[in-house]
């Protein structure tokens, strides 16, 4: 079986922007062509490095993103460059780019002129303000759209005012998704109709829509909820959900929809296992009035307690046992020893032939019974693919491929 | 002339509650889909509790406003299905569907006699989409979560915060928002791959394991190079990199100085404006904006990392005498990489260029009134994304599904609201309800 997306051709011109949203299409199936500057595109330059030896083909950050898919080397700014994206954009059913908003078409290959000859092709452009506004040539980084799109006003602290941006570059993840999810839509349509089309996805947009309800507090009671340490945002300090475990790392442990006689009874249930249920099996406790006044005594003394005197992983495991959605907060090295995550086959051995050995990478985010999910290749060295894109597949002789080489064309 | 629509013709059974689902199938709305939502009011989530009703409005099984904004684009089927003619109606409802949608936990499905086995026979090319916590498959299917169980299992959490201090994580359920972005692509893939092969099949979607390969590059660093996480300097806030700490990548980009977040005036709650320099060149020409004499210090950018503290005061020292929006305007003039932290107000009230997009637009809800709901990020040329409808209020559809698809007549509606299969028969209706009876 292969990927949903077997037999679909994208041509990838991207960069940190839309790298993910390229692999997100690559490893459902699709044949990934990424089009690189001659000599590489820039994040190969991000590490960390394989053995922290910088180089342009050991990048980890370019290895994750750009997996499943063919590199080849092609230089738009000339004539002979233009005119080898123009055979292939023919050939293709996607085209993916993070260019600034008009550099395509200033080179004579925005969409209109590549859809005259290609009326099924789907272009996406995925920028950061999108194609148009006062805003859309402005310049961006993960950390200021995280800033712009509403991330950073709803995440810190309690005992600071300190906007935090969550880590590991999510603005580009919101926009890679929200991307692929337009194309795929657009390539149901073409599906049915067999007609392509234009895309605009903008990555502000993207991230200001990824804040839950942030937005709907505002809209509908004009209010601006304040940061909480490691739990929602809210109009005023809430009780907290983060408790430090034994072995230093910590538990998110959520009582939803607040302490109420029941469920002060199943805590107390499960403390009880461990002789941690302190006063909890009292009666006094069944009543609301009297959990209410005691809710800092039985959450920051006894549940405090009870999470201090144990590892976070056996909090974590004991708790969703009894029914308690409580998760243990792990470092993504952790990730490594979850066992359901291996009875899934989350983790996937993707082999790197010029290094003689493989690596494990993470898997997919759902399992496909009909069409599944895979890494078909490790990312592209630099240029690896152009021959036999360009020779065996457009058709070029060895000797034109040379010549384009010594013009900077390839 | 009506615009054409990327799902035109495509109906979606929607189990979905709370907000992943319902957050999937929004946009599967807002692309052309005829999406029903089946809901029971005595074992609703997503409603009620509700934190976002108006001042002012009863606060009920219509009036909230973050259930609004997440279910536009739907009709709302009231039906008891833990009935015997409740499952039936089910059942006649996926035999005209295209796709089936739920999260539920693993094995709800199932037990109702409703496994995607069940399915195939009455509908052979479904696309059966589950968004459960941790997925049907594996030891810890039945575990349960909200967003923030997901983010803190998964990896997200840790990568959030200061250096030696607790996570700060996310301040909202980031993997409800995502995981709803996974629902609706699975929903997507599903359906191209069964238009090109005629093949349904089920897509078993995780909340939790969908949050893992967020982490991509970090995971690496530890499969490739063996580094962990738990080091010194890791989480380093909003920089590149801590100060005074081993000079690793911490998977956000480049490691560069000046990388933070900064005050402005006049200092309020969300006064701050971020500002990141890629280059000697970005930092030079935020050098000239600042002022004064360079500092050598700076001319590099190791420099710039060993002496980031420094850095920040400098640069700190210059923001906090302007307005947020007047740092932005001065570095992105100058080329500098530079946002302010907006809060919702900002984005729904004070960002010019979400107001020019059409990000907020108005629209009428029956118990609700008019109010602004959030658009798409994305322009598709030929088959727009739009809000066509309100969310329903709840069994706002009821007659005109039974009626229109399934072909119920009117007795037998009525009856199904006396037998308790479209209505519990103790609860009172709503007037519109009465309305749709008569």
């Amino acid at each position: 079986m292969t990927g949903p997306f077997a037999g679909l051709r994208v041509l990838e011109l991207a960069d940190e922007k839309g790298q993910f949203c390229g692999k997100l299409l690559g490893d459902l199936g699709a044949d990934v062509v990424k089009i690189e500057p001659p000599g590489g595109e820039a994040c190969r330059e991000v590490g960390p490095f394989l053995d922290d030896v910088p180089h342009r083909d050991r990048s980890l950050s370019f290895w994750y993103y750009n997996t499943s898919k063919r590199g080849i080397t092609l230089n738009l700014e000339t004539a002979d460059g233009r005119a080898l994206f123009r055979r292939l954009a023919d050939e293709a059913d996607v085209v993916l780019e993070t260019f600034r908003p008009g550099y395509l078409a200033g080179i004579g290959l925005g969409y209109e002129t590549l859809r005259a000859s290609n009326p099924a092709l789907i272009v996406c452009s995925l920028t950061p303000f999108g194609q148009t506004g006062p805003w859309r040539d402005f310049v961006s980084s993960d950390l200021v759209h995280m800033a712009a799109g509403g991330e950073m006003a709803s995440s810190g602290y309690d005992h600071t005012d300190i906007p935090i941006a969550p880590g590991g570059g999510n603005a580009w993840h919101m926009g890679g998704h929200y991307a692929a999810m337009a194309i795929m839509a657009a390539l149901v349509y073409r599906s049915v109709s067999g007609e392509g089309q234009y895309i605009d996805t903008s990555i502000h947009e993207a991230c200001a829509l990824t804040t839950e309800s942030a937005i709907a507090n505002y809209v509908y009671r004009g209010e601006i909820l304040r940061r909480q340490t490691g739990r929602h945002h809210a109009m005023t300090t809430t009780a907290r959900t983060q408790f430090l475990a034994k072995d230093g790392n910590y538990v998110t442990a959520l009582i939803s929809g607040g302490l109420n006689p029941r469920n002060v009874k199943s805590l107390a249930d499960l403390m009880d296992v461990y002789g941690m249920a302190g006063d909890l099996r009292d009666p006094k406790y069944q009543d609301p009035a009297t959990i209410a006044a005691e809710s800092s005594h039985i959450i920051d003394g006894l549940l405090a307690d009870f999470i201090a005197s144990l590892p976070a992983e056996e909090v974590y495991h004991a708790a969703q046992a009894r029914g308690f959605t409580w998760g243990a907060v792990r470092a993504p090295e952790d990730l490594l020893d979850d066992a359901h995550l291996h009875d899934r086959g989350f983790w996937k051995e993707v082999e790197h032939p010029e290094l003689g050995c493989s690596f494990v990478y993470p898997g997919e985010p759902a399992l496909y019974n009909g069409s599944p999910w895979a890494i078909s290749r490790r990312a592209p060295l630099v240029g690896e693919h152009n021959r036999e894109i360009y020779c065996d597949e457009l058709g070029l002789d060895a000797g034109e491929l040379v010549i384009l080489a010594e013009n900077g064309v390839v | 002339m009506t615009a054409k629509r990327a799902l035109e013709n495509i109906r979606i059974v929607d189990f979905s509650w709370v907000r992943a689902g319902p957050w999937a199938t929004r946009w599967l709305g807002a692309l052309g889909a005829e999406v029903i939502k089946i809901e029971w009011p005595e074992s609703e989530r997503g409603r009620l509790p509700s934190s976002t009703t108006p001042q002012g409005l009863p606060v009920n099984l219509n009036t909230s406003g973050n259930f609004n904004d997440t279910n536009v684009n739907k009709k709302s089927l009231t039906l008891n299905v833990r009935s015997a003619k409740g499952l039936d109606i089910v059942k006649r409802l996926i035999a005209k569907s295209d796709v089936v949608i739920e999260n539920f936990s693993s094995r709800v499905l199932r037990n109702w006699g409703l496994g995607y086995e069940a399915m195939c026979e009455i509908k052979p090319d479904i696309v059966y989409v589950s968004m459960s916590g941790y997925g049907h498959t594996g030891r810890n299917h039945a575990y349960t979560t909200f967003g923030p169980v997901a983010q803190a299992a998964a990896g997200l959490t840790f990568q959030s915060g200061l250096p030696n201090e607790a996570p700060a994580g996310w301040g909202w359920s980031y993997m409800d928002d995502t995981g709803g972005m996974y629902g609706a692509m699975c929903v997507l893939t599903g359906l191209y791959h069964r238009n090109m092969t005629g093949k349904g099949q089920h897509i078993d979607q995780s909340q939790m394991v969908s949050s893992a390969p967020l982490n991509g590059p970090a995971l690496l660093d530890f499969t490739v190079n063996k580094r962990g996480s738990r080091r010194q300097g890791f989480p380093p806030g909003n920089r590149a990199h801590w100060p005074g700490t081993p000079l690793l990548n911490n998977y956000r980009g480049p490691t560069v100085a000046p990388h933070n977040a900064y005050r402005t005036a006049p200092g309020g709650y969300n006064d701050w404006c971020t500002i990141v320099c890629h280059s000697d060149t970005e930092w030079q020409a935020l050098e000239r904006l600042i002022g004064g004499t360079p500092d050598p210090r700076f001319a590099t950018v190791a420099g710039r990392l060993a002496h980031q503290d420094d850095l920040d005061t400098m640069i700190e020292a210059w923001t906090s005498t302007l307005d947020k929006y007047e740092v932005m305007t001065q570095c992105q003039a100058a080329g500098v990489r530079a946002m302010p932290v907006q809060s919702a107000e900002d984005r729904v009230d004070n960002d010019p260029q979400l107001r020019h997009r059409g990000m907020y637009r108005p629209l009428e809800h029956p118990a609700l009134g008019t109010f602004k709901v959030q658009n798409a990020p994305f322009v598709l040329s030929e088959t727009p994304a739009v809000n066509t409808l309100p969310s329903p209020m709840i069994g706002q559809h009821t007659r005109e599904i039974l009626e229109g698809l399934l072909g119920f007549d009117a007795a037998e509606v009525r009856a199904g609201f006396a037998d308790g299969t479209f209505w519990p028969p103790t609860r009172p209706l709503f007037p519109y309800q009465e309305e749709m009876l008569r």
